[in-house]
């Protein structure tokens, strides 16, 4: 069996007090489409729960009116063990998250590490580690210029993946590292570079077909051996339990409608992206 | 053509980043040409790249240069050449760009400006929205002096391909390609720069007059093919012995056998012009009824004699002090478009490291050590052809007078 995951222990959630879908930023989202948030509230609950019965740990952060879509805590920033670098997101609609995610990371001892005003950057949602890299997705949220700045700032070698399809408008939508060897993979989401970057990376991948990729199949948490998603189609379940993982389903449709799955509501607190190598240098 | 630099940087290469712009280039049916790129030596490191690229037209240009900017390339900010005023007569602001002789220009507050004249090894001096080189030993205290590379752009010389054998052999040195053919296409390309204008610049040697090519050349400057002549004092000399007693170091011109005391005739010679204070003197009361120097001075064809340390006499009109030498040479380039490199290895050398890398320079001599040589001190738009120059001047002679 391969080598777990070394990270996926820890997360950061927000509750979805004020979660709705006020405003309109990718193909998902429909304001006429209204939100029982009490249904939200349970789903967010049974995420949670799913999480912890897993053997991970849920911090929690304080949610806020003006900003609906904190509850996404995928895109507060990325991790690199102590530091975190806050996004910079796209949409004016979600700036106003920013400062919340920096103020609860700095109240955590967490160094902050600026990204430059001028490039856009979704944090965890566009940025996963996998093996020793950083896949990072550019193109609807993000900036492919960032990507350079993200590696100096983290020393993490980063893979860049030009995003194709709106509806997969961040990485996380497209890409699920499984463990060292394996991830889902939905190639519906990138250009062919893309595709031929990930294949060089993933040595063994779990292929979606476009329908499961559409359905967020790879927008799941892996804690462990354990793959807790929003859906999961029987051949990819089949697969999943070959390899030796547990397949807890965990169903967020409320989040589905602003174009967010279980992953979206996580940022695991427990990476660390550049891990010291020894110089080529030394003599 | 229009052209822009963009940079793009990260993990360029792992990612197909880099790939991918080329790739898009090349869709988009503009064209690219990678200006430097620093690959990471390690997995983390980044890495670094920077592509000219060019398009036939601005806006098609603007459109490729937006869709690149999606994949993190993005337009080099190119910044104005700096300068730093000379502080001292003779001396240039360390850190001075030195010039190539290829066409160059300069970014300034106004734009880019052309370098007027092109020569290597000199500094660009900026002033009233023009750019020159000025050779160290001419800047004076104030002068305006290009700092860096920045701001700089050199013209990279075009390499001519194509399926003339004279194309395919420009710039290679050998002794084995058909002469006729190439002396044909040297008097073509002698006869369309003269249509356009252009002025020809010969390089004299005195093997010149040894080899007995004096009356062609001689001959070229009479029918008006010579609008400029460099040469040394043995090159004038002999040309004048030669046309005076009917020696060349001595040795008869006509019968090639040595004669009497012939060795001093040269300086005889130089002591008889010295005698009537110039050439132009010598020429005008008779000592000097024909020759290379006798036409120039009839036909009023600039030269500049440039001495060296083992000169006999000289004559007169020899220029002793080298640097007067290098800027009397400078002031006759103005309009040059073709240079003739006869024989001659010193001011050949010293002629080539002058002109502008747009002049066509033709350099004849029996050693191809001299032709490579030139080549190898950056005038790279040196054909070599190497053969007797006589035989050449005879050939050329015949092509251009008929």
């Amino acid at each position: 069996m391969n080598e777990a995951l070394g990270w996926g222990r820890r997360y950061l959630m927000c509750p979805p007090s004020y979660f709705g879908v006020l405003y309109e930023i990718n193909p998902w989202m429909h304001r006429e489409v209204t939100v029982d948030r009490d249904a939200a509230q349970a789903q967010w609950e049974g995420l949670r729960t799913a999480l912890v019965e897993a053997g991970a740990e849920v911090e929690i952060l304080a949610p806020a009116a003006e900003v609906p879509d904190l509850v996404f805590t995928a895109n507060a920033g990325v991790v690199n063990a102590n530091q975190f670098v806050p996004s910079r997101f796209r949409h004016p609609e979600r700036q106003g998250e920013t400062g919340h995610d920096a103020a609860w990371f700095r109240s955590r001892g967490f160094q902050i590490s600026e990204l430059p005003e001028d490039v856009c950057q979704e944090g965890a949602g566009d940025a996963l580690p996998f093996g020793n890299v950083l896949l990072a997705g550019y193109r609807f949220r993000s900036d492919a210029a960032s990507h350079a700045y993200l590696s100096a700032l983290t020393g993490a070698a980063v893979r860049s993946v030009e995003l194709a399809d709106e509806r997969l408008y961040h990485l996380d939508l497209t890409f699920c590292p499984l463990d060292e060897r394996r991830a889902i993979v939905a190639p519906l989401g990138w250009d062919r570079y893309g595709r031929r970057v990930v294949e060089a990376l993933v040595p063994e991948p779990l292929v979606l077909d476009d329908d499961d990729a559409l359905a967020f199949c790879a927008n799941s948490v892996v804690v462990g051996r354990r793959v807790v998603m929003p859906t999961c189609p029987v051949r990819v379940g089949r697969q999943l339990e070959a390899w030796g993982f547990e397949v807890a389903v965990c169903p967020v449709g409320e989040f589905l409608k602003a174009g967010g799955g279980c992953r979206c509501l996580t940022l695991a607190l427990d990476v660390t992206l550049a891990a010291p190598v020894p110089s080529a240098d030394l003599h | 053509m229009e052209t822009e630099i963009v940079e793009v940087s990260g993990h360029i290469i792992d990612s197909l980043i880099l790939a991918k712009v080329l790739d898009l280039i090349l869709e988009a049916g503009a064209d690219y040409r990678v200006v430097d790129v620093e690959i990471g030596r390690a997995n983390r490191d980044p890495s670094r790249a920077r592509v000219e690229i060019s398009s036939p037209d601005r806006a098609s240009l603007d459109r490729l240069l937006e869709q690149l900017q999606v994949h993190g390339a993005n337009r080099v900010a190119l910044r104005p050449a700096m300068v730093a005023a000379c502080d001292q007569d003779g001396v240039l602001p360390a850190g001075f760009y030195s010039s190539t002789n290829l066409d160059t220009r300069v970014l300034t507050d106004d734009g880019w400006v052309p370098v007027d004249n092109p020569e290597m090894d000199c500094a660009i001096v900026l002033s009233d929205h023009r750019a020159r080189t000025v050779p160290m030993h001419r800047v004076r205290v104030g002068d305006a002096v290009v700092i860096g590379m920045e701001g700089v752009e050199v013209a990279a010389p075009s390499r001519p391909r194509g399926t003339n054998p004279f194309e395919f052999m420009a710039s290679e040195v050998s002794s084995e390609k058909p002469k006729a053919l190439l002396v044909a296409e040297v008097a073509r390309r002698i006869g369309a720069a003269r249509a356009r204008g252009g002025r020809i610049l010969a390089v004299c040697g005195p093997a010149v007059v040894h080899t007995g090519a004096a009356p062609d050349v001689a001959r070229l400057v009479r029918e008006g093919w010579v609008d400029v002549l460099f040469a040394g004092n043995g090159f004038a000399t002999h040309d004048i012995e030669s046309n005076v007693l009917g020696t060349s170091l001595g040795v008869s011109v006509q019968q090639g056998i040595p004669t009497e005391h012939g060795h001093a005739n040269h300086l005889r010679v130089i002591n008889e012009v010295r005698r009537r204070g110039s050439i132009a003197a010598a020429v005008e009361d008779g000592f000097i009824p024909s020759g290379v120097m006798y036409e120039c001075i009839r036909r009023q064809v600039p030269f500049v004699l440039a001495g060296s340390v083992r000169d006999d006499g000289p004559l007169p009109d020899v220029v002793t002090d080298m640097v007067e030498a290098a800027d009397a040479m400078r002031s006759h380039l103005g309009g040059v478009s073709v240079a003739l490199m006869l024989a001659s290895t010193l001011h050949a050398i010293a002629t080539g490291n002058l002109l502008p890398a747009g002049v066509e320079t033709y350099c004849v001599d029996i050693n191809q050590a001299v032709v490579t040589k030139l080549a190898d001190r950056g005038s790279h738009q040196a054909l070599g052809i190497v053969t007797d120059v006589g035989l050449f001047l005879r050939d050329l002679v015949g092509e251009l007078c008929g």
